[in-house]
């Protein structure tokens, strides 16, 4: 049976008692689902590791709570949890042969030998190593991969009431790693095992997990699926985080209940209807805001237009699917260069020329610039 | 509702506070204060007993109402004092300097110069270091004493110029033989950071124009610097403590240790003895101290992103030249091992060849020094297990569970690393001699302790390097997986740091086998070693047989060296760090 997670006002604080103590997490709260795979997602130093540790226990946390499946496990130590975890560096025991990698954790609860045979082999089969089980080799003579799935079979091995990944990807290359997080999926779904995905690679997180939590200097930004999250992003950080977002400076002009409209700074007018709003209803008129819109929902042309934006090409990338325009623009308009995806080259644009670039109907989003926002 | 339910869960979580206190895994710190208890009583407390001595009027009386600095007075009034400090001064610098002059270029063209054999000059350059020293210096006494048989035909060369070359005896005989033993030290620290030096930072410089001379002056040589330093620091330190060359070879040359062996030995001095052990620490102290602040500003941290192998020099001129000098230096250093061999087999040697072979110098052993060979092994074997329990604890203590005072730990254990052999020993008399709350004076349990304290840092260290390269998540993995810290410590830990033990372990008994320094003041009739059955013998002109005796010493500390290097994880060379 499946545990759900639950963290209430988590709070790490590494070097409490020193000169410059760092909040590794703030007052973190909320719930993983029960047989879920859940993703942690942010930048480096964002708190992802830190509270995958305090989760196993590795870290003990300054103050807060840990539930798992509605026991308070705060206090309680690591190697008393039941969890298993599959590292970075996957920690494999070099002076041990697979079996023994993935027995070990039957060994230490004093597992009958041929209960430890069978569900070694049941485990193994499972990650697909049964031919690797059968020459029994040390792990420095497996590949990358190989050694990827023993160190999820020895995690797996004495049914733990929770499964913790640390960047488990990180040490594979590239395709491999496209690879192996579809296997994660597969083996996840198969032991329906509450599971912590840690990763740094939003690509990854959103390919990999059920629900994502983006954090960021120790607080979650936002939780969702990868479609909320890639649709419906509520902060600007969360916004260029999980994809790419184009920003421009606007000033709210007007509120109309759930609305509301934004002047750029170039001129023009734009009216951002509720769901794509995400101002706080508190903001005065005349605030500086940021119209958001992602390289898709832009366009470009050699003709001007209503609101339309100068600017000079720079690049043009042809990728596959879809072409990718950089224009550079004034830069009180946006900070950093537009990318703007056509869905084929645009005739008569070379790279160079002046163009004009301009926000889909409807698809731009407003937000607070990231200054402004109070920590 | 839910919420409530995880409210409640709190509560009972904080319910079990005290109980949990009780839960808590007591073990770390019971075994942290085995290792502290141990120094407290056997290093802390000897060197403050020590330290108090030195300030007290001579003899071996300890009076705390008298105290003064007649013990230092000595070093003003005393010509032989003077002498001895100054003699120590000389020793130590010259033969730190002679090293750097014999093992940097050494060192150099076997990293950087195609020449044949490296890995035999490597393993034979070690032998020098491991092998006990005051054989070397009686084995010179065949050679270039006053009957040895080259200075005999060297005289013969000289004899047209009317000048005669002295016997080895004094200080040259002391600088001499302490530079062929600890010269390895510089060559083996230079070798390696010769070659473990980024090829393409020099290859950078000489795209950019630089030539070899430069490139060797500018990048090469200060970023092998701290090697070299460090290097010249130990042999600093070795040679300043060194007793058994100077006792054997030193003549009428005093120098501190020995001044120390001559208080204790001859006046039962122990007040005294301190005074000197005192300021035989100051000196090494001093140069520490030296060396931490100035030598280590000039140490760069290596950036390589990735590493090409060091091109070597090709040109047959500076091949030969370069092999021929590795060759002679290694010959010269080997030499004393060679005729100890010898001359094992050989009634005496006084002209060109040895007289007299007969196997007679064996046959007397097993009659002569039963007890000594029993004893030798007996202390050693108990030593060295009791040593890689305490090093290998303490090491991982300091490493990995970080306790508060971790550091003091760490000064702790090293300290008797840089304290000579003879200041140990005065430490442990001062402490337990005599009408001490602990006598220990003449048994086997204070050599046994000696011996522990002064190598512990051999295993310690050793231990230590190993678990930098253990990756803390090995264990973090054993205890997600349910293992108690004994379990983890039993399964992973120790099995990963095996062979950090084990060489630590090796180390540490190959050269207690010789331990003569600390020994030649401890031992009682009861608890005669080998080395010091060789001192005696040497002493009284024996030396066919100190020569058996040393060869079958020879014999063991290679054999244990020689299969250690044979298998690929033990590597000797952690433990003699610092």
């Amino acid at each position: 049976m499946s545990l759900d997670l639950n963290y209430r006002d988590v709070t790490k604080i590494f070097g409490a008692k020193g000169k410059n103590p760092v909040k590794a997490l703030r007052e973190v709260s909320f719930t993983i689902q029960p047989g879920e795979l859940f993703c942690l997602l942010g930048p480096s130093g964002c708190g992802k590791t830190t509270l995958l540790r305090s989760t196993a226990g590795l870290e003990s946390i300054s103050s807060g709570h840990i539930f798992y499946g509605g026991k308070d496990m705060t206090t309680i130590p690591p190697f008393r949890r039941n969890i298993g975890m599959v590292f970075q560096s996957f920690a494999l025991y070099p002076h041990m042969n697979i079996f023994e990698n993935v027995a070990y954790g039957l060994r230490v609860r004093k597992t009958p030998e041929a209960e430890v045979k069978r569900k070694v082999t049941e485990v193994m089969e499972l990650v697909g190593l049964m031919d690797e089980l059968r020459r029994n080799p040390s792990p420095s003579g497996l590949s990358g991969g190989q050694q990827q799935r023993v160190a999820i079979a020895r995690a797996l091995v004495y049914d733990p009431d929770l499964l913790l990944l640390d960047e488990p990807l990180a040490n594979l290359d590239a395709k491999l790693r496209r690879y192996m997080r579809a296997e994660i999926r597969r083996i996840q779904k198969a032991t329906h095992i509450t599971t912590i995905f840690v990763t740094h690679d939003q690509e990854e997180a959103m390919a990999v997990g059920d629900r994502l939590a983006v954090m960021r200097k120790g607080i979650v930004e936002q939780i969702g699926t990868s479609d909320e999250l890639y649709n419906r992003p509520n902060s600007a950080f969360v916004a260029n985080f999980i994809g790419k977002m184009n920003f421009l400076n606007a000033s709210m002009t007007a509120r109309e209940r759930g609305a509301a409209r934004a002047r750029l700074v170039g001129g023009g007018e734009v009216k951002v209807s509720e769901p794509r709003n995400h101002l706080p209803a508190a903001v005065a008129i005349g605030t500086p805001v940021l119209l958001g819109a992602r390289p898709e929902q832009l366009s470009i042309s050699t003709a001007r237009s209503e609101g339309a934006v100068d600017g000079k090409v720079n690049i043009i990338q042809h990728l596959g699917q879809f072409v990718r325009y950089e224009v550079s623009v004034d830069g009180a308009i946006s900070a950093q260069s537009f990318e703007v995806d056509m869905p084929g080259l645009v005739q008569g644009i070379a790279e160079g020329d002046h163009v004009f670039v301009t926000i889909k109907d409807g698809l731009a989003s407003l937000y607070l610039p990231e200054e402004g926002k109070s920590e | 509702m839910k919420g409530q339910k995880l409210d409640k869960a709190i509560s009972l979580g904080e319910a079990k506070g005290l109980k949990k206190f009780l839960q808590k895994d007591l073990t770390p710190y019971l075994v942290f204060l085995i290792p502290m208890a141990f120094l407290c009583v056997f290093l802390f407390w000897p060197l403050v007993t020590t330290l108090l001595r030195a300030f007290m009027r001579s003899g071996n009386k300890f009076n705390l109402g008298a105290l003064g600095f007649s013990g230092f007075e000595k070093f003003l009034t005393s010509a032989l004092y003077q002498k001895s400090l100054r003699n120590s001064f000389i020793v130590g610098i010259s033969v730190t300097a002679l090293s750097l002059l014999v093992g940097v270029p050494m060192g150099y063209f076997v990293a950087r110069v195609k020449i044949p054999g490296k890995r035999l000059m490597l393993s034979l350059g070690i032998l020098p270091v491991i092998m006990p020293s005051f054989i070397g210096a009686f084995s010179w006494i065949i050679l270039l004493g006053r009957q040895g048989f080259v200075r005999h035909y060297i005289n013969i060369l000289l004899s047209p110029l009317g000048i005669e070359m002295p016997p080895i005896y004094g200080m040259f005989g002391m600088i001499f033989c302490m530079t062929l033993t600890y010269y390895p030290f510089v060559f083996l620290l230079s070798h390696g950071a010769f070659s473990s030096a980024n090829a393409l930072l020099e290859d950078a410089g000489m795209l950019m124009g630089a030539s070899r001379w430069r490139i060797l002056r500018t990048i090469t040589f200060p970023l092998v610097l701290p090697s070299i330093g460090a290097a010249a620091l130990l042999v600093f330190i070795r040679s300043i403590g060194n007793f058994g060359i100077p006792a054997i070879i030193g003549g009428d040359q005093y120098v501190l240790p020995t001044l120390i062996y001559f208080r204790v030995n001859g006046f039962w001095d122990l007040n005294g003895a301190s005074s000197i052990a005192v300021v035989n620490v100051l000196i090494t102290g001093l140069v520490l101290w030296f060396q931490k602040y100035v030598v280590s500003r000039h140490e760069y941290e290596t950036i390589s992103a990735s590493r090409v192998d060091i091109k070597q020099n090709e040109h047959p001129v500076v091949r030969s030249l370069s092999a021929l000098y590795c060759f002679i230096v290694l010959l010269v250093s080997l030499a004393p091992q060679i005729v100890i061999i010898i001359m094992s087999f050989f009634e005496k040697w006084q002209g060109l060849l040895p007289e007299g072979l007969t196997l007679a110098n064996y046959s007397r052993i097993p009659k002569n020094s039963p007890k000594e060979l029993l004893n030798s092994l007996y202390l050693s074997i108990v030593a060295t297990l009791l040593t890689a329990i305490l090093g290998s604890i303490v090491a991982y203590i300091t490493e990995r569970r970080k306790p508060i005072g971790a550091g003091i730990l760490d000064m702790a254990v090293m300290a008797p690393f840089i304290l000579p052999g003879t200041v140990v020993s005065v430490a442990l008399l001062s402490a337990f001699s005599g009408k001490s709350i602990i006598p220990l004076g003449g048994t086997y349990t204070i050599i046994i302790i000696a011996y522990m304290v002064r190598r512990t840092p051999y295993v310690y260290r050793s231990v230590a390097a190993s678990l930098t390269q253990l990756n803390p998540s090995l264990e973090e993995a054993s205890t997600i997986a349910g293992a108690h810290w004994i379990y983890t410590f039993r399964r992973v830990s120790v099995p990963l740091i095996l062979p950090g033990i084990i060489s630590g372990s090796i180390l540490t008994f190959s050269t207690l086998l010789q331990e003569l320094s600390t020994t030649i003041l401890l031992y009682g009739a009861r608890t005669r070693t080998v080395p010091i059955q060789i001192y005696g013998a040497v002493a009284d002109g024996q030396l066919g047989e100190a020569s058996a005796l040393s060869v079958m010493l020879l014999l063991v500390v290679f054999a244990i060296v020689y299969m250690t290097n044979k298998s690929k994880d033990a590597n000797l060379s952690a433990g003699l760090k610092m």
